[in-house]
């Protein structure tokens, strides 16, 4: 391998910022499609609810109260199998709503019955514990929320003017929980009565009787095994007054199709990104070959067959491919980890270098390699030795 | 033993003139044990009809055969085998590979031959000991003067002990006393029952040889030769 390396030093340097193109675009694409899905596998996996009317709150069901009337309408649909209120509070009301997913939110869920969703029973925590019922003025946070915040098991975090201390940090999931600060629902009542200056004039007016348990901005609704999650949705709908009732399929359509674009353009990219890496990979390969035209005329001159110069070249290429690709990825990693730990200051992260990337990125690179390699031996070896000899001086 | 019957070939000119007839039906014999030497001015065609007669190019029209085997039939394949099998080539211009050791240069000739192994890398110590370069084996060519890099390149072809050894210009890059050396190795190779032919554009090449051509309009005319032993 040291030969191959002083030998082809320029070649695997080639090779290596064509596959570090790819692999640090692809890390970008594949950051995007992780969210993408991740937020299809949330919406996909319960049914969300949120009251109608009032326009308070908001949040990831940005609807209106869900009085506790209602969840137990809900819950008596047949086909459910269980309700969980929950209030979601942006923790900024001021920045902009555009992307609720991206947005840092105050969680609160009912902690004295199970999360009703098939794809996240539980979120897995990274440090700490979760939640559990009869928790008060402790929180879990989200991985993004963690490093932007500065928090770990054990720091106390400040919410509107409340003291909490941090017991749980969430795997980064590279989706929404990412930026949840997840509290019990009692506590998360009183931040949205503190917040929501509104709702705490209508209670004191007592224009609307509205006790503790009603003021939920929405709730996960699952379904029975066997029920299928529309039709439930449909029916929540027809049986229940006064809800918003999302469809999982149509909000999960909704979803990809309001970050289609995004999916467009990083597939775009991440195809660009294969064709100029793949291109410049091929030609590095190829122009290696066809610049040692003189010692394949030679060699060809001592006797070897075109088998035995094709397996030589395609030997060599595997090498040079795959150091080059090797130092390409850990360029692509370095430069992604700097990159990120700019992006992290904000809560961000910028790259994913997943497995199946990185797998297929060096695939990718040691198949177009031996092609090219292949095809440079079969244009040498179609020349006579005298004439690879003669244009090769 | 090398025969070579009725080659022919030609190059295509640019602008449509006619092509140009380089061998223009040229035989050569050359037996087992003896020293050919063809002489000719620059682009006679002198490189051409060692390259025909080594493989390494294809004749348009004649037939060789090395050892005893009509080896112009051959495909491809076949072709780069007998090229490793019965014949050695020395250039004018060395042809070593400057990415290979001296040593690992003249053990290319037993890799392709199928035979790399520690026999062969005795032997190679030994053609390079008895060439004076043994001590350079672990340099590079770009490393090695001249002289040093033809003894190099010599050992190359006389590696696997080829029936045919074919020598172009050998010494046309050497000063006189290399060029003497490569020539003598030349000969004791005919001495010990190669056909040999070497191509030359100076007369002083010719010295020692069994018999001495010229190339001259496409054709090969008998310069003299020189009957002692068998015959062809
Ligand atoms: N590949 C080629 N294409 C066209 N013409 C060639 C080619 N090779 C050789 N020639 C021509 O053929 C003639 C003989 O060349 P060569 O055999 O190299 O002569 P010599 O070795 O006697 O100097 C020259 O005129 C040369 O220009
Ligand atoms: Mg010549």
């Amino acid at each position: 391998m040291g030969r191959i390396t002083r030998r082809y030093g320029f070649t695997i340097a080639g090779i290596a910022i064509g596959v570090a193109g790819i692999v640090a675009l692809g890390a970008m694409g594949e950051r995007i499609v992780r969210f993408i899905e991740g937020g299809d596998r949330f919406v996909l996996g319960q049914i969300s609810v949120a009251g109608k009317g009032m326009g308070m709150g908001a949040g990831f069901t940005a609807g209106g109260m869900l009085p506790a009337s209602a969840i137990r309408a809900i819950a008596a649909v047949p086909g459910v199998s269980g309700v969980q209120a929950q209030v979601m509070l942006p923790l900024n009301p001021s920045t902009s709503q555009f992307m609720t997913l991206t947005q840092e939110l105050i969680l609160g869920v009912d902690l004295s019955v199970p999360s009703p969703n098939r794809q996240f029973p539980t979120l897995p925590i990274r440090e700490g514990r979760q939640l559990r019922a009869g928790d008060r003025g402790v929180a879990v946070v989200g991985a993004s929320f963690a490093t932007s915040h500065g928090l770990r098991v054990g720091s106390a975090l400040t919410l509107e003017g409340e003291a909490y201390r941090v017991v749980g940090v969430l795997e980064r999931t590279l989706t929404a929980p990412d930026r949840f600060v997840m509290v019990a629902i009692e506590d998360a009542r009183r931040q949205w009565v503190a917040k929501d200056r509104m709702l705490r004039t209508i209670i004191a007016s007592g224009a609307a009787a509205v006790n503790a348990a009603d003021l939920n901005t929405g709730a996960a609704v699952g379904w029975r095994d066997g029920e299928d999650p529309d039709a439930v949705a449909r029916r929540i709908t027809e049986r229940v007054e006064g809800v918003n009732v999302q469809i999982p399929s149509e909000l999960s359509a909704l979803l990809r199709s309001s970050t289609a674009f995004f999916s467009a353009l990083l597939g775009g990219i991440g195809a660009l990104a294969f064709v100029i890496g793949g291109l410049s990979l091929a030609n590095t390969i190829a122009a290696a070959v066809f610049e040692r035209l003189r010692d394949f005329g030679v060699k060809r001159a001592l006797g070897a067959t075109d088998w035995q110069l094709g397996r030589e070249v395609l030997a060599e290429a595997l090498a040079v491919t795959l150091s080059g690709g090797a130092v390409g990825v850990a360029l692509a990693i370095l430069l992604g980890a700097s990159v990120d730990r700019w992006a992290a200051r904000s809560g961000q992260q910028l790259f994913l270098f997943s497995g199946r990337l990185l797998g297929g990125a060096l695939v990718f690179s040691v198949l177009l390699g031996a092609a090219a390699a292949a095809y440079a031996t079969l244009r040498v070896v179609r020349l006579s030795p005298a004439e690879a000899i003669r244009r090769g001086a | 033993m090398l025969e070579a019957r009725g080659l022919v070939k030609a190059y295509a000119t640019p602008r449509g003139k006619p092509p140009l007839r380089v061998l223009d039906g040229v035989d050569l014999c050359v037996a087992g044990g003896r020293l050919a030497v063809v002489l000719g001015a620059s682009g006679s065609g002198k490189s051409t009809l060692l390259n025909v007669v080594g493989l390494l190019e294809d004749a348009d029209a004649g037939e060789v055969t090395l050892g005893g085997e009509r080896v112009s039939a051959l495909g491809r394949s076949a072709r780069s085998r007998a090229r490793g099998r019965y014949v050695g080539f020395v250039f004018q211009s060395f042809l070593l590979l400057p990415s290979l050791t001296a040593l690992d240069n003249v053990l290319l000739a037993a890799r392709y031959a199928g035979r790399a192994g520690a026999d062969a890398r005795r032997r190679a110590r030994d053609l390079l000991a008895q060439f004076g370069v043994l001590e350079r084996q672990a340099h590079y060519p770009p490393q090695l003067s001249g002289g040093e890099q033809q003894r190099v390149a010599f050992c190359r072809a006389v590696l696997n002990d080829p029936p045919v050894l074919l020598a172009d210009e050998p010494t046309g890059n050497l000063d006189d006393a290399n060029g003497r050396v490569i020539l003598d190795a030349l000969r004791a190779r005919a001495r010990a029952g190669a056909a040999v032919v070497v191509v030359s554009h100076r007369a002083d090449a010719a010295g020692g040889a069994d018999a001495v051509y010229r190339m001259r309009d496409g054709r090969l005319e008998s310069e003299r030769a020189v009957h002692q032993g068998g015959t062809r």
